[in-house]
């Protein structure tokens, strides 16, 4: 895994940051039993689409290991082409920003016996990072991608991920998610739903 | 997203984070959509403001980073002396104040669980102790957390309803983790709020910039404590004269 600030952000932030925030810097991991929570964005924001394919990507990864896919979607906006929800896939509205804010994503991660997340979708700064959060206060050990969020501002994206990696999530590649989902680390196999075989 | 009716956004200057935002960022403000902050029975939620956070002194942060790990130093006592002018001006005023600190029960932190991903010595938890120049006074109310948001597992939102809150001012720390989810929370439970820049501190200027920034253009009015006490006391004089 690359180092924990190569990321996004190395271009937006300072070494005084970097040194500010050095106690945060630990292993990162995708959680046990996860599932994959997609924060669908609200109409009308104008968001560049680099990070649908890669996001695509994930929910075809997730699918195939037979992790549990939850869609959270905002109220007036349809789901983002190329991830729209399957028809055993729960979709969650949610009238605010956060996925969990007055919707019944809580009890539908525990019914779907999900124990961590990995999270995609946008904006970065806005839907995506207030679900994080409380992804995160809910107790929920929450993975991200880089390249399956996104935002209409670069600056508040990386700022976004800067400061959920630090304090609320375990930012790494696409690549390396994938990885730690082969690896078993995640603990997928033993989610009873799962159709691979057993390694 | 679906922010209620829309207000032309007000521009002043300068701003609280001038010099950390980048053009093609500023020019999102042009589409701004905030449900405008207004009300005649305000509140302020006062976030995290205890000891631990102005530990070692008004020195620089990468300074006193080895012996207080969590002290945001110069910034916390930079805010600290308007919060003081605004604790006077909303008591004079009869505005609530309510007051936001960490729950320290030793039962309620079993191992491994913590609001954030920080690794860290544990504090003397004496010092989540709020500020004795920021201490509540009789009558006003507490909330004890334990996550980042002041709403999370906590009465606050009650609180705000038996207080007949119809507006919240936000203050306090981080600006871009507790004070902030506070402020996502106040928001999408339907207040107007305003977030006043000099009284929010972080230990990093630029996250405290970026995320001031970031709440005005999504979630709140981003004022100074100036604005702050003339818009509290405004608020106010509209209630008594419809009483």
């Amino acid at each position: 895994m690359r180092d924990f600030e190569d990321y996004c952000w190395r271009d937006a932030v300072s070494a005084t940051e970097l040194h500010i925030y050095a106690a945060y810097v630990r292993e990162r991991m995708v959680g046990k039993r996860p599932a994959l929570l997609i924060v669908h964005p609200g109409a009308g924001i104008e968001i560049a689409p680099a990070w649908i394919a890669p996001a695509a990507q994930l929910l075809a990864e997730a699918r195939l290991r037979g992790m549990p896919v939850v869609h959270s979607l905002p109220p007036g906006a349809a789901a983002v082409a190329k991830l729209e929800p399957l028809a055993a896939e729960p979709v969650c509205a949610r009238p605010c920003e956060s996925a969990f804010f007055s919707s019944d994503l809580e009890r539908t991660l525990t019914t779907n016996k999900a124990q961590s997340l990995v999270v995609c979708g946008a904006p970065t700064s806005g839907a995506l990072r207030a679900s994080v959060i409380e992804s995160k206060s809910y107790g929920y050990k929450v993975a991200l991608a880089e390249e399956t969020v996104g935002d209409e501002s670069a600056f508040l994206h990386k700022m976004a991920l800067f400061d959920m990696a630090h304090k609320y999530g375990d930012v790494m590649s696409l690549a390396e998610l994938i990885e730690q989902l082969d690896a078993g680390k995640a603990g997928i196999l033993e989610h009873p739903s799962a159709e691979i075989p057993q390694a | 997203m679906n922010a209620p009716p829309v207000s032309t956004p007000q521009v002043t200057s300068p701003r609280a984070w001038d010099g950390a935002i980048d053009a093609a960022s500023l020019a999102l403000l042009a589409r701004r959509k905030v449900r405008p902050f207004a009300g005649t029975r305000p509140v302020i939620v006062a976030v995290d403001l205890y000891d631990l956070v102005y530990d070692g002194g008004a020195k620089p942060v990468t300074e006193l980073m080895a012996d207080f790990p969590a002290s945001c130093g110069e910034h916390a006592w930079r805010a600290l002396p308007p919060t003081v002018e605004l604790y006077a001006a909303a008591r004079a005023s009869g505005v609530p104040i309510v007051h936001v600190t960490y729950d320290t029960r030793l039962e309620t932190d079993p191992r491994g669980i913590h609001p954030t991903n920080r690794k860290r010595r544990q504090p003397d938890l004496a010092l989540y102790k709020i500020k004795d120049e920021l201490a509540p006074v009789a009558g006003e109310l507490v909330v004890y957390k334990k996550r980042a948001s002041a709403f999370f597992g906590t009465p606050l939102a009650a609180f705000l309803n038996e207080l007949g809150a119809d507006s919240i001012f936000v203050i306090g720390e981080s600006t871009s983790g507790c004070a902030r989810s506070s402020v996502v929370e106040a928001w999408s439970l339907g207040y107007p709020v305003a977030v006043i820049s000099d009284c929010c501190f972080d230990r990093s200027e630029l996250a405290h910039k970026a995320s001031l920034f970031d709440m005005h253009l999504k979630y709140a009015e981003v004022i100074d404590v100036n604005a702050a006490i003339s818009r509290m006391r405004a608020m106010i004089t509209k209630r008594a004269g419809q009483a």
